[in-house]
């Protein structure tokens, strides 16, 4: 029981984190390397502005997914637009402006990690399991998000502009959608999620400088297995992803937490580059 | 294989310089200068897969460590000589160079790069669970047995290693093959409807670049004696060796070797103003520009610069 | 006359598709042979079968009397057939002769290393297709469409084939360009090399050829002599639209 608890709260956390990176997988077929950087960013900002300046916990995660927003947006302009979809070089230089941001990090904040405290304070029993209110809330919130995020690609107009972008840039195009606005929009949208993810993701593990690799590993993961750009895949493998690691360390060993994630990742790559849900567009 | 005399002469100069060094520099630049011939070895490794077959490696440090591990491993635990240790290392990396290619026969692009990179982090993994006996766990290995004593002994053995692997990768890539393998890089589809199996020729390009790798690894960890999962298998470290392939610019040799220096140096006189990981800000910072403003490298930066101040008259001929 | 190319009762499924239809004909050695059919008709889809790019679902494919069906694309070049693509794939940064090259090289590692580029042979091909002394050094950013199809010729020609398979030759040439390629197939005609040619323009086409098959929906509609085959009625009313 308490393994189901831990798996659903983890996976929902880790299917927000996820989000972000698909959206821009599938809009801009491009892969953020420097995606992990957004949580980063969030977790810090949230931690400077609530934790240390005092400001209320809302606002401060208002702030972290502004500013996730505006680092967004900025990439796009200065980075992956000059480069013109040469996806080598677009990873190439996300993984080294993520290189960049984590050194800025410890330039301002130090090496060491940070604890930060829990947005939601206390703890509760759920069917024996005790959990925190801070992950559920976390998990809440991811959820909410998500729905939202369906929603609003299914049924605004930006929304399907999107989906139209993500299956034919031309085509959508020739259609009057501006592909670039578009992809101005799924930039800021991303980094607006990866800000918030990261706040949440902080408060559960802690803060430190390294802490964006993990998160991206788990996005990585969840895109290539979920298939490309499916909200529902996403979800899906998030959970597999979450369940597996809940498993490896309450079974098998604390250690072992991410190589089952490794492990799957390789395989289905291998195995079924397609993804197991195919390619569906968002 | 086309050799020119002019090579010939700017090969012995490039041998010459590098063994004057020892004389005109302190022991701490020479230590820096150890580093660098390092990184030029694992950056030519790199460049040697990536740079020419367009298969971007993200795992390097994957293979880099199976080398360093093999040879720590062997004559830390079992007493093996180090001149067997260090080959018995190359062979247990171009196994692991075998284990990355299978993948690229099926996937290519992003998806490799990201194959590569779940190699990496689950070798990280898995060294500090799987017989911590052997591997030293999450601390490592200290205490490895070193080769040389000495800052100048250390910088002729690792300027030796990477002038033979330098040297001999580009008289290998001058060949038909090297042009066969570029031409993978550019286009798979019509190397194979040219006749040629790239089965082959990927697989050749993996396990020379494994070769490399593996030498350098089993090398660095003699010199520096111990051996740490989290610096060995880090985005950093990962980072540097791809960084410095691309600053000096891909596709050649003597690209990847120029880039190591610089960004060695580079890091090396940032210390004394920012003496911690947030140097990489500013390094990253001159790697990006860099690489924003001219993707070829250092090496088309020069070549402009001097065809420029040649007026540039003559063929173009880079090394 | 023995037979080149011989395609008995192809078939190619992608799903429910059915892309190539109990297809079978034959090419005889020495003889240039035009394949037409409407947009879609599964004209390319037959090249990728012939090359190992897609593997046919039944039937066989004989090159020179021998099954390649289950021969790499690398191994049917070697062994006489190869093809250009109607969207030119040179390597881009890799001159004229660079390019000409790889199609020369041996497909072994060892020899690859072991001997040297012959430089004479990489000209003389790339004269043979009409390139210029001057444009042996250009890259491909610097050549032409025209241009780029002769480049993609002369490396096919250069791994040595017999069988040559032209798909859309003449899209997006000028008027000289098709009346220089039309020169070189003539040529190569007359040495002995045999064709396979797709081709939407069939003005151009007709000179090149000693006759035509036609297909539509993977299958042949039609088979024999120029005008023949552009009488038939079937043909008219697939592939003109007229009856």
């Amino acid at each position: 029981m308490q393994i189901i608890i831990q798996g659903l709260l983890l996976s929902g956390l880790y299917a927000l984190i996820a989000m972000g990176f698909t959206l821009i997988f599938s809009v801009g077929r491009v892969l953020n390397l420097a995606y992990g950087a957004y949580l980063l960013i969030g977790g810090y900002v949230y931690f400077t502005i609530s934790q240390t300046l005092g400001v209320p916990k809302l606002i401060g995660l208002l702030l972290a997914a502004v500013v996730g927003c505006l680092v967004g947006l900025l990439k796009y302009r200065l980075l992956v637009k000059p480069l013109k979809g040469d996806h080598v070089a677009v990873e190439i230089s996300t993984l080294i402006l993520a290189v960049v941001l984590q050194a800025g990090v410890v330039f301002l904040y130090g090496d060491s990690s940070k604890i930060l405290l829990p947005i939601v304070p206390g703890v509760t029993q759920v069917a024996g399991a005790s959990v925190t209110y801070n992950l559920l809330t976390a998990t809440i919130a991811s959820w909410a998000i998500l729905i939202g995020l369906y929603f609003f690609v299914r049924k605004t107009h930006v929304g399907r502009a999107m989906q139209a972008v993500s299956m034919d840039t031309k085509g959508a195009a020739i259609s009057g959608v501006d592909p670039d606005k578009i992809n101005m929009f799924t930039w800021g949208l991303s980094g607006a999620l990866g800000a918030t993810a990261g706040v949440f993701f902080a408060s559960y593990t802690q803060l430190s400088p390294s802490m964006w690799v993990a998160p991206l590993i788990i996005s990585v993961a969840v895109v290539i297995v979920g298939g490309i750009g499916s909200i529902i895949g996403t979800l899906i493998v998030a959970h597999i992803v979450g369940f597996m690691e809940v498993l490896a360390v309450s079974v098998i060993a604390p250690e072992l937490r991410g190589v089952f994630t490794m492990l799957l990742i390789i395989g289905v790559l291998v195995i079924r580059p397609q993804g197991l849900f195919g390619r569906e567009e968002l | 294989m086309n050799l020119r005399w002019t090579h010939v002469v700017m090969w012995l100069a490039f041998v010459a310089l590098m063994f004057a060094i020892p004389e005109f520099v302190s022991k701490g630049t020479l230590r820096t200068l150890i580093f660098a011939n390092f990184l030029a070895i694992f950056a030519i490794s790199w460049d040697v897969l990536s740079g020419r077959t367009g298969y971007i490696s993200f795992g390097h440090p994957f293979l880099i460590g199976i080398g360093a591990y093999t040879s720590a491993i062997l004559t830390k635990r079992f007493d093996v000589p180090i001149e067997f240790a260090i080959p018995a290392a190359v062979v247990m990396t171009m196994i692991g160079g075998i284990i990355v290619f299978l993948p690229a026969l099926r996937i290519k692009g992003s998806y490799f790069a990201l194959v590569t990179l779940a190699f990496m982090e689950l070798m990280y993994q898995l060294v500090q669970v799987i017989r911590p006996d052997l591997t030293g766990g999450t601390r490592g290995m200290s205490g490895v047995q070193t080769l040389t004593r000495g800052a100048v002994n250390g910088y002729y053995l690792s300027v030796s290693l990477m002038l033979a692997v330098a040297l001999s990768m580009w008289l290998l890539m001058r060949t038909q093959l090297g042009t066969a393998l570029s031409a993978v890089g550019m286009n798979e589809e019509s190397v194979r409807g040219s006749g040629l199996s790239t089965t082959k020729l990927k697989l050749f390009a993996f396990l020379t670049s494994a070769f490399v790798a593996g030498l350098g690894g089993a090398f660095y960890v003699h010199y520096l004696g111990s051996i740490a999962p989290r610096a060995l298998f880090d985005i950093n470290f990962l980072f540097t060796i791809i960084v410095a392939a691309l600053i000096g610019g891909a596709s050649t040799i003597i690209g990847p070797v120029i880039g190591a220096f610089f960004l060695t140096f580079l890091l090396e006189y940032l210390r004394p103003y920012l003496p911690g990981a947030e140097r990489y800000f500013i390094y990253g910072l001159i790697a990006l520009l860099l690489y924003m403003y001219e993707p070829k490298g250092l090496i088309a930066l020069i070549d402009k610069g001097w065809q420029r101040l040649r007026g540039a008259a003559d063929r173009k001929e880079t090394v | 006359m023995t037979s080149s190319l011989k395609i008995s009762n192809l078939v190619k499924k992608f799903g429910g598709l059915v892309a190539t239809d109990n297809l079978s004909f034959v090419v005889k050695e020495g003889q240039s042979v035009g394949l037409i059919g409407p947009n879609g008709a599964g004209k390319t889809t037959v090249f990728a079968q012939i090359m190992g790019e897609h593997r046919q679902t039944s039937g066989s494919i004989e090159l020179f009397g021998r099954e390649i069906s289950n021969d790499t694309t690398p191994e049917r070049i070697r062994r006489g057939v190869s093809r250009t693509y109607q969207v030119p794939r040179p390597f881009s940064d890799m001159s004229v002769l660079e390019n000409i090259r790889v199609g020369l090289m041996p497909n072994n590692l060892w020899q690859m290393i072991a001997s040297k580029p012959r430089r004479e042979k990489e000209t003389e091909l790339a004269l043979s297709v009409g390139f210029l002394e001057s444009d042996l050094e250009k890259t491909p950013g610097e050549l032409s469409m025209g241009d780029l199809r002769k480049l993609e010729m002369a490396r096919t020609i250069a791994t040595g084939t017999k069988v040559m398979l032209l798909d859309e030759v003449f899209a997006g040439l000028t008027v000289a360009e098709i009346a220089q390629i039309t020169q070189v197939i003539q040529k190569m005609r007359k040495d002995g090399m045999t064709f396979l040619i797709v081709s939407h323009d069939l003005k151009a086409l007709e000179p090149l050829i000693d006759h035509v098959i036609a297909i539509n929906h993977g299958s042949k509609i039609a088979e024999g002599g120029f005008n023949e085959v552009m009488n038939d009625a079937d043909v008219r009313s697939s592939y003109l639209g007229v009856v």
